[in-house]
């Protein structure tokens, strides 16, 4: 429900703190593993989850997300594992919001209804569906109402004011800022114009911001925060950790992720120049 | 958008939001320029002088004694570049150029959009990007080297089945990180809206040549018309002109690769479901958890696993048909075009060929069946003796 990513942002402002979000693949590298890293992103702290459906062919990622994404389809981990793990991840943590990142085909094929359901049911809190803009959102979004899930959105650096409007039109949970023009990736390269974006972002919308795309340390992460962003969001860095440490052993990434979540907490509000 | 993009259901804008504001911007300036006085003169003085419009229509006498049936090749295989591609790479290199874009980007299949962009990139002073299948820069080597040649970099995609769909997800995700000075070329009648319209837009001009050169040589308009279909640019610039020809058979020719009981095929408006893929709903050959499938064809330019989504709704509308053609069935009529008319077909084209050869048997002289013959086949000739042993 979009209910726990209010609650978790009011509780994160009421204490001064930024948000941290980290994402993975559902499925990646294997669903045991899978379900390993997302338990020590939870006990690390981490604000809410980000979980991708596996795609083949994702217009919107880097080669790492890429690669990870044919590796989960290729090890027969279909859409129905993806939902039964989202279930387990669910029975692990009954408070912490949990974001669904997919593309519209994998909507599609099983119908938005069916679709929605699923991803409800199985304990999901909102949707992103990447190559699904405003303009072809209407159905989406009364299914999205109906099962209780937020409407995430990407803003980028290039949205114009009218785009703005359609899209805080359906917008909840949390406003999704690309960090620069490009695909998700670890090259850290941010738009001068990311300060102005969250400016305009908070012109039209009371929703928290969260920067994405190229975000792989706590410095950057630090200069997303002096931005003005109110979290960030930290997805290819994290599969390359995963695919290093092939072991069960999540140690690099419990190691990471602390890192980042320690920035995220102790950023001192008062030296941000919203 | 100023207006949605769709062909009954088909069609649409179904991309991400780093794209949707430079999508805009091309809607806009596509409906301001085709209207545009000053920009027609250039493109179609371009078309004319350059390229060498208009392209003949050619009574194929000796096919039509063995077809049956009166047989007609819009030659487009006599456009400069050798294909169709060139009325669209010219129209749209022109208008990025207008607006101001430094940089062409594009994908390319058989090469020969490659080719026709890298054309455009020289004659207008633009940098120049290709990105194609590495499967395809194999056996599409000859136009490889002719886009390096007139200054395009071409980048091997070697993700997927490395081939067409591939290269356009390269394209899009390289158009993604570089849209403020760069214009994604497309070259096929696919994608998001605007590019279905607006390469449509630019390939019409095929269609309404032909209906006035056929009418001029044989009093009527002509039974049936056929074009290969892959993403569908140079069968909806032939189609077009027809469309309200109620007496005028529409037929689009797919590939059936290997065989349409296999899964090594690309016929994606017989065989496939509908589906999202680069930016647009039409029909989709995927699995049923919606993951896309590689389409086989020996036809580089033919191998796509999706379609342009006018082509989903002619289907679905009944306004047209589409039929399939094996890859043993296509090198026949390579071969036999080759042969009886002096003229080599792209693979592509052959697969038209060979279903209008298929559609003649029996229908007596008097029925005429005009094919357009997209483009030359220089570039397959090393493929066709590869497969032929
Ligand atoms: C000669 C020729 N015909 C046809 C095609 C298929 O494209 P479309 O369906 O867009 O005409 C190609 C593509 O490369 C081609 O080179």
């Amino acid at each position: 429900m979009s209910a726990r990513y209010n609650k978790s942002f009011n509780r994160l402002k009421e204490s001064g703190q930024k948000a941290f979000i980290p994402f993975t693949l559902l499925g990646f590298p294997d669903r045991a593993q899978c379900l390993e890293s997302v338990r020590v992103m939870i006990e690390s702290g981490a604000t809410a989850l980000e979980l991708g459906i596996a795609f083949s062919d994702p217009l919107a990622d880097g080669p790492v997300i890429q690669q990870a994404a044919t590796r989960v389809i290729s090890s027969g981990f279909t859409v129905s594992d993806a939902f039964e793990l989202l279930a387990e991840i669910r029975a692990l943590d009954s408070d912490i919001p949990i974001g669904l990142l997919v593309y519209y085909n994998t909507v599609l094929s099983r119908g938005g209804e069916e679709f929605f359901r699923l991803a409800g049911t199985a304990g999901a809190d909102g949707v992103l569906i990447v190559d699904l803009p405003p303009e072809a959102y209407l159905e989406t979004a009364t299914i999205c109402r109906k099962f209780g899930l937020a409407s995430i959105f990407i803003i980028s650096p290039l949205t114009t004011e009218e785009r703005f409007k359609a899209i805080c039109n359906y917008a909840s949970g949390f406003l999704y800022a690309v960090s620069r023009l490009g695909v998700t990736g670890t090259e850290d390269r941010h738009d001068e114009q990311l300060a102005s974006l969250i400016v305009r972002a908070r012109q039209c919308s009371n929703l928290p911001v969260c920067v994405g795309f190229g975000i792989s340390s706590p410095a950057q992460a630090e200069k997303m925060f002096h931005a003005g962003a109110d979290g960030v969001i930290t997805g290819s860095r994290i599969i390359e950790i995963l695919q290093d440490h092939n072991s069960r052993n999540c140690h690099g990434l419990a190691t990471f992720l602390t890192e980042m979540i320690a920035t995220a907490k102790f950023f001192p509000v008062a030296s941000c120049c919203q | 958008m100023i207006s949605t993009g769709l062909f009954g259901k088909y069609g649409g804008v179904y991309a991400p939001e780093t794209l949707m504001p430079a999508l805009e911007e091309l809607e806009t300036a596509f409906l301001r320029l085709s209207q545009d006085a000053e920009f027609l003169t250039r493109y179609t003085g371009l078309l004319q002088t350059y390229a060498g419009r208009p392209t003949p229509v050619y009574h194929a006498a000796n096919l039509s004694k063995i077809a049956g049936a009166r047989i007609y090749l819009k030659r487009e295989d006599l456009l400069h570049g050798g294909a169709h591609k060139t009325n669209n790479a010219l129209g749209q290199g022109l208008l990025a150029s207008m607006l101001g874009k430094r940089r062409l980007i594009a994908e390319t299949g058989a090469g020969q959009h490659g080719v026709a962009t890298a054309m455009a990139g020289a004659l207008l002073g633009m940098e120049t990007e290709i990105f194609m299948g590495e499967l395809d820069m194999e056996r599409q080597h000859s136009n490889v080297l002719r886009m390096q040649l007139m200054g395009a970099k071409v980048h091997a995609v070697k993700s997927g089945g490395r081939a067409l769909k591939d290269a356009i997800n390269a394209a899009l995700r390289e158009w993604i990180s570089s849209v403020r000075d760069t214009h994604y070329l497309l070259g096929t009648a696919a994608g998001p809206h605007p590019f279905p319209t607006m390469v449509k837009f630019f390939q019409k001009i095929i269609g309404e040549e032909a209906r006035f050169q056929i009418i001029e040589q044989t009093g009527s308009l002509p039974d049936y018309i056929v074009a290969c279909v892959g993403g569908g640019s140079n069968a909806i610039g032939m189609f077009t002109a027809f469309l309200e020809d109620q007496s005028v058979e529409l037929i689009g020719v797919e590939p059936a690769g290997k065989g349409l009981e296999t899964l090594q095929h690309g016929a994606t408006l017989i065989k496939g479901s509908l589906g999202c893929l680069h930016g647009m709903i039409s029909k989709v050959l995927q699995t049923s958890d919606g993951q896309i499938l590689d389409a086989h064809s020996i036809s580089a330019g033919l191998d796509y696993p999706s379609v342009g989504p006018e082509h989903a709704y002619l289907q679905e509308s009944g306004r047209a048909s589409y039929e399939a053609i094996t890859d043993e069935e296509a090198v026949e009529a390579y071969k036999q075009v080759a042969r009886l008319e002096g003229i080599i077909p792209a693979l592509e084209s052959s697969h038209a060929v060979a279903h209008a050869m298929k559609l003649a048997a029996g229908k007596g002289s008097n029925s005429r069946i005009l094919i357009n013959l997209s483009g030359r086949g220089d570039k397959d000739l090393e493929q066709v003796l590869k497969y032929v042993g």
